[in-house]
């Protein structure tokens, strides 16, 4: 357990003393005068690598001008024309897509909290071994998931006659199975730092073990579970490698219907429904941060 | 207090493991029966499939371009990513949680969005031929679809955001005094980078690199859309065996292929971080 810092105090004292301990006489030498400059501007160019396609899409979305010219970047006669074509067949993958990632990050969510209680508290031998079980979704490539299910579901439809592949609960395994780690990571960061006297305190209070749990384990916990639910619905939302194999003809996931389209021919609606999805990522961002704060959802997040 | 935690894991605990084994299981079974094709498979089990693999010059110099192509992404990676995550690691203004907001939002995009907008600033008429045009360094439009560039570019994508966020981890376990004191000690700007920086995060820099050069490894759709079906990366062969050619066993071989070298790059990456952690260097 490590006392709490005033980071800021830290840091006046910390430049207090840089400054007491400077040397007299010429200031240090800072390098190049345009070190700073050739370092932001360096970032930018990769800012403007990593974000350039997303805002690309965004403005050829707006695209007023007739079908055959229809993308073009940036745009003339901007307009929203295509935001109110987006045909069906891209509503119904987006509704696909939204119901699949919220039932898979509350599926991770019932998996995963569990498991990282277990992996922090329990007092069982062997527990690396248990976490890197619950982690090796996330080292087997997706691509070889997806194959795998393929092949485990036709194996049991053969058995039981109860073909999975195709089946909105054939894909909702799947999605599950790698977002789970998601879930077990970001809860265990949050455990790993957890003060048990809390729960102690509330049991000697009279709390039952139900209600330690409810009324203190879990807010405490409850950013990390944030975290890793945001995580699982996003993971879920964007796969493609797994859907790939677990969807069938006529029942795709947006990402799916996207990857299909970008083989095919495609017109502007699909860049339209593309900048809604950008959209949503950015508004699920910001309530995130109101939420819990980007902190908490980088400290826990790596894999 | 005495509360069973490791009761509570044991249900999860059991579908992810019998989903692992049970999936792994068929497909590397599946993977030593001799391919027929068109979903026909022998019914002894053989390594046909594996002598193929490891004697067929397509299938080898696939595996060859996967390795090469996620090379290359991962250092691009590294080299754009670092010097980004640095800046906002060391930034001492709310900028930097609008930076770092820039970087989650691009890895929660999914990766076919973006290809969509970097086919449209590639394309015949788009930004970038229109300004290699203008300036007349090339007379046919340059393409990045159905080549090796393109499909770096594709996987540079879809590792980057990841790339710096993990950076990032790792510049923030260096104290920033440690710079200060080199500075302190009349070091300039790019001795300081090169005699401090570097150094200590040196096996975070290791570690994140495997773990990208990985993620490069498996990665499906920017490389099968960016490849155009033209070039052929690991993931993207398995998808094709699968749907056009309907080799299950095939696609089983070169999914244990794959799997296995993920797998032994990770055992070299957690090794790495046990010597390296043992060593006190690095807290990731």
């Amino acid at each position: 357990m490590t006392a709490p810092v005033d980071k800021a105090a830290a840091r006046r004292a910390n430049e207090a003393a840089i400054i007491a301990l400077r040397p007299k006489g010429p200031p240090p030498k800072r390098g190049l005068p345009w070190g700073r400059f050739f370092h932001i501007f360096y970032c930018s160019l990769s800012y403007i690598f990593l974000l350039s396609p997303m805002i690309v899409v965004i403005g050829a979305s707006l695209h007023g001008g007739e079908y055959y010219t229809a993308i073009k970047f940036p745009p003339d006669e901007p307009s929203f024309q295509w935001y109110w074509k987006i045909p069906g067949d891209q509503l119904r993958a987006l509704g696909l897509s939204f119901l699949l990632a919220g039932a898979t990050a509350l599926g991770a969510c019932v998996l995963g909290i569990p498991a990282a209680l277990g992996i922090v508290r329990g007092k069982i031998p062997g527990k690396t071994f248990i976490s890197t079980v619950f982690r090796a979704p996330l080292q087997i490539p997706a691509i070889v998931t997806g194959i795998a299910f393929l092949q485990m579901f036709y194996l049991f439809g053969d058995a039981t006659g109860l073909y999975l592949q195709g089946t909105f609960w054939g894909l909702y395994m799947g999605h599950v199975f790698v977002a789970t780690p998601y879930v077990v990571g970001t809860v265990t960061a949050i455990l790993q730092r957890f003060d048990m006297r809390l729960e102690e305190a509330a049991f000697s209070l009279g709390a039952n073990r139900w209600s330690t749990f409810r009324r203190v384990t879990l807010p405490v916990i409850k950013p990390g579970v944030y975290a890793g639910a945001l995580y699982a619905f996003m993971v879920s939302f964007g796969d493609v490698p797994i859907s790939i194999f677990l969807t069938a003809p006529g029942y795709v996931t947006y990402p799916i219907e996207l990857f299909y389209g970008l083989e095919n021919d495609f017109d502007p609606s699909i860049l339209a429904s593309a900048s809604l999805v950008i959209f949503f990522c950015l508004i699920a961002l910001l309530a995130m941060q109101k939420l819990v704060g980007l902190d908490t959802l980088l400290r826990s997040g790596s894999r | 207090m005495n509360t069973r935690w490791e009761l509570i894991l044991l249900p999860s605990f059991i579908i992810v493991g019998i989903l692992i084994v049970a999936s792994q299981f068929i497909f590397l079974e599946g993977s030593f029966y001799k391919d027929l094709g068109l979903g026909r498979t022998g019914t002894e089990l053989q390594l046909t499939n594996y002598i193929r693999f490891f004697t067929d010059s397509f299938y080898l110099n696939t595996l060859w371009i996967t390795v090469k192509t996620s090379g290359l992404a991962t250092i691009f990676t590294m080299v754009l990513g670092f010097p980004v995550a640095y800046l906002i690691a060391r930034m001492r203004s709310r900028w930097s949680m609008l930076l770092l907001a820039g970087i989650v939002v691009a890895t929660f995009v999914t990766i076919v969005i973006k290809v969509f907008g970097l086919i449209i600033i590639f394309s015949a008429d788009g930004l970038i031929n229109k300004v290699l045009m203008g300036i007349g360094i090339v007379d046919t439009p340059y393409t990045i679809i159905g080549n090796q560039t393109g499909v770096v570019v594709g996987l540079m994508h879809f590792t980057l955001g990841f790339g710096v966020l993990l950076l990032y981890s790792v510049i923030q376990t260096i104290p920033r005094s440690y710079e200060e004191a080199a500075q302190i000690h009349g070091a300039s700007r790019w001795r300081m980078h090169y005699r401090v920086l570097l150094p200590l995060s040196l096996p975070g820099l290791t570690v994140g690199a495997l773990m990208i050069f990985n993620m490069s490894m498996g990665a499906f759709t920017s490389a099968a859309l960016l490849g155009g079906g033209r070039v052929f990366t690991l993931p993207v062969l398995i998808q094709r065996t699968v749907m056009m050619e309907v080799k299950y066993s095939m696609a089983g071989t070169l999914s244990a292929v794959l799997l296995v070298t993920v797998l032994l790059i990770n055992l070299l990456s957690i090794i790495l971080i046990r010597r390296l952690r043992s060593a006190r260097l690095v807290i990731a």
